[in-house]
């Protein structure tokens, strides 16, 4: 039985990566930010289990603004995937609109609760 | 009209009767001495003299002398009283126990010397003054081991002692070497009583008891609980110095040899006249006797005195003690005073460094608390008077814009937020021109 899962592990992996070859570069590109955000947002938390919870309120902005920022870039990448059958008729360019104003509000409120 | 003429004449010299005593002046200049007998001005002339060069003008009266007042229209005619009178029953003039309780309260200094036939109201007088006679009238100290040895075999009434408190303010720099010769009653000190010390002490094998009659019953004194000599420091700075024995005044006794009983020495001269001498320097003040002037404290950097300090803040405070030397203020030197930043518990306890001049100074830091405190100096010590200064000054927390800009521990936050803005300019550029 052991022997089967890892061997469908392995199955499922080498077509995962067969897939993911196959979609798109600017895809990519978003999918490579999304893991900047996320990879920053777990250096914060490590930081804060070591350190303690001092100015939590600039744990709390620094966390949002990275976890903001993987959902826009998130939902930019929903929008903007041709594959998508929900999205067919949203032109690129106004989901590009959306997220440029989502982001700017995101940062207006970050730095202001940062402190 | 004469006499609104003697009247404006005499009133020219009332300025001269207030330079006689004064805070600033503080040893005593004129005072009253009360004797049983006339003849013990000549008897004890050497103690009298002694005080005298010093510059203290005696005024000798009988205790039952009907025209002897301590004070007159509320204002005290003497600056010391020594009761060398222990056979009287009732003072003359104005003077009662009230009388001399008053007179030591408001400040003034009181030397009292009993003897074997002390009456009841130099006892209650010692009582109200924290020390207390034996109560057998007839009782006098005795000490088989350590009397005085003398040709005649005397009744070990008159002792010789040298069992003395250690205290250079009390009694003067110099050792006495040669014991002390008593004879008279002995005192004990409540225990509950922490103004009263034991100057001279009788040996651990003195008794009191009547010498003439067999002794019937364990003598209530015994001991080194028995005091001979005492003084008290009342807590308004007055002194009274309690003596079991008018007889060791007296120039007899001054001159005297003396050998304790058991020691090979024979001193020529007996110890009652440094002891005594050097005592009454300490009783009227001429030693041991501070005044603290001058409270400063400010802020590290500046000079004068805010009102208000801050949580945190660094501050210098100061103070200048000085002892009275008999004639002038010499600057004190100690290095154990200490002053406390006090609110409900001290938070800040420091010693004081002193500049040897009488300035004593220290720095320290506000503590992170803010509230109302107290710089307080209590100084209590052995033989000198006390002190007791506080100044309030308030201490208040931050202003909102005197924290600090950016939090340090806070910096990988900062990082993160504008990584992540950094990482959105970046993305659109490459997002917007990717083919």
């Amino acid at each position: 039985m052991a022997r089967s899962t890892s061997k469908d592990a392995q199955a499922l992996l080498h077509s995962f990566r067969s897939a993911y070859a196959a979609t798109p570069t600017n895809l990519k590109i978003i999918d490579l930010y999304v893991g900047f955000a996320v990879f920053t947002a777990l250096i914060q938390i490590a930081y804060i289990a070591i350190v303690g919870s001092f100015p939590f309120n600039a744990f709390l902005s620094g966390l949002l603004s990275c976890i903001g920022t993987a959902v826009l870039a998130v939902c930019l990448r929903i929008q903007v995937n041709r594959e998508n059958k929900e999205f067919k008729d949203l032109p690129p360019e106004r989901a590009f609109a959306d997220f440029v104003l989502c982001n700017l509000v995101l940062h207006l409120v970050i730095m202001n609760f940062l402190g | 009209m004469p006499k609104l003429a003697l009247f404006l004449i005499l009133i020219h010299f009332l300025p001269f009767l207030c330079t006689s005593f004064s805070p600033e002046n503080p040893s005593s200049r004129r005072v009253l001495v009360l004797l049983d007998d006339l003849a013990l001005k000549s008897s004890h002339s050497v103690y009298f003299k002694s005080l005298q060069s010093r510059g203290f003008e005696l005024d000798f009266k009988l205790a039952d002398d009907p025209k002897i007042g301590l004070q007159r229209y509320g204002q005290y005619l003497y600056d010391g009283l020594i009761l060398f009178c222990p056979t009287t029953e009732r003072f003359g003039g104005s003077i009662d126990l009230a009388a001399i309780l008053d007179f030591v309260d408001s400040g003034h200094d009181l030397i009292i010397a009993a003897d074997n036939n002390a009456s009841d109201l130099i006892r209650e007088i010692a009582t109200e003054c924290g020390v207390d006679f034996d109560e057998d009238p007839a009782a006098m100290v005795i000490d088989h081991t350590s009397y005085a040895v003398s040709e005649t075999e005397g009744d070990h009434t008159l002792i010789a002692s040298d069992d003395f408190i250690k205290s250079n303010v009390l009694l003067g720099s110099e050792k006495i070497e040669a014991p002390v010769l008593f004879q008279g009653i002995g005192h004990s000190l409540s225990p509950a009583n922490s103004l009263v010390l034991k100057v001279l002490s009788a040996s651990p094998s003195a008794y009191s008891a009547n010498p003439k009659s067999k002794l019937s019953s364990p003598p209530s004194l015994t001991g080194s609980a028995i005091s001979l000599v005492s003084i008290l420091q009342a807590r308004n700075n007055a002194r009274i110095l309690i003596s079991g024995s008018l007889v060791m005044f007296s120039n007899r006794f001054f001159r005297s040899g003396v050998q304790k009983a058991g020691t090979p020495t024979k001193h020529e001269k007996s110890g009652n006249e440094q002891f005594l001498t050097e005592l009454s320097k300490w009783v009227f003040h001429e030693r041991g006797h501070l005044k603290a002037v001058n409270i400063q404290h400010h802020k590290d950097g500046e000079a004068d005195e805010p009102s208000m300090y801050r949580i945190n803040d660094d501050l210098v405070y100061s103070v200048e003690i000085y002892e009275w030397s008999g004639r002038s203020w010499e600057p004190y030197v100690a290095d154990d005073v200490q002053v406390q930043f006090y609110m409900m518990s001290p938070y800040v306890l420091k010693n004081l460094s002193t500049d040897k001049k009488g300035r004593y100074f220290t720095a320290f830091k506000v503590p992170d608390v803010y509230g109302v405190f107290q710089f307080k100096v209590e100084y209590q010590r052995l033989g000198y008077t006390s002190l007791s200064l506080s100044k309030q000054i308030p201490v208040r927390p931050y202003r909102h814009n005197e924290y600090e800009r950016f939090i340090p521990a806070a910096y990988p936050y900062y990082g993160a937020a504008f990584s992540m803005m950094a990482g959105f300019f970046i993305f659109t550029a490459v997002h917007l021109y990717n083919k």
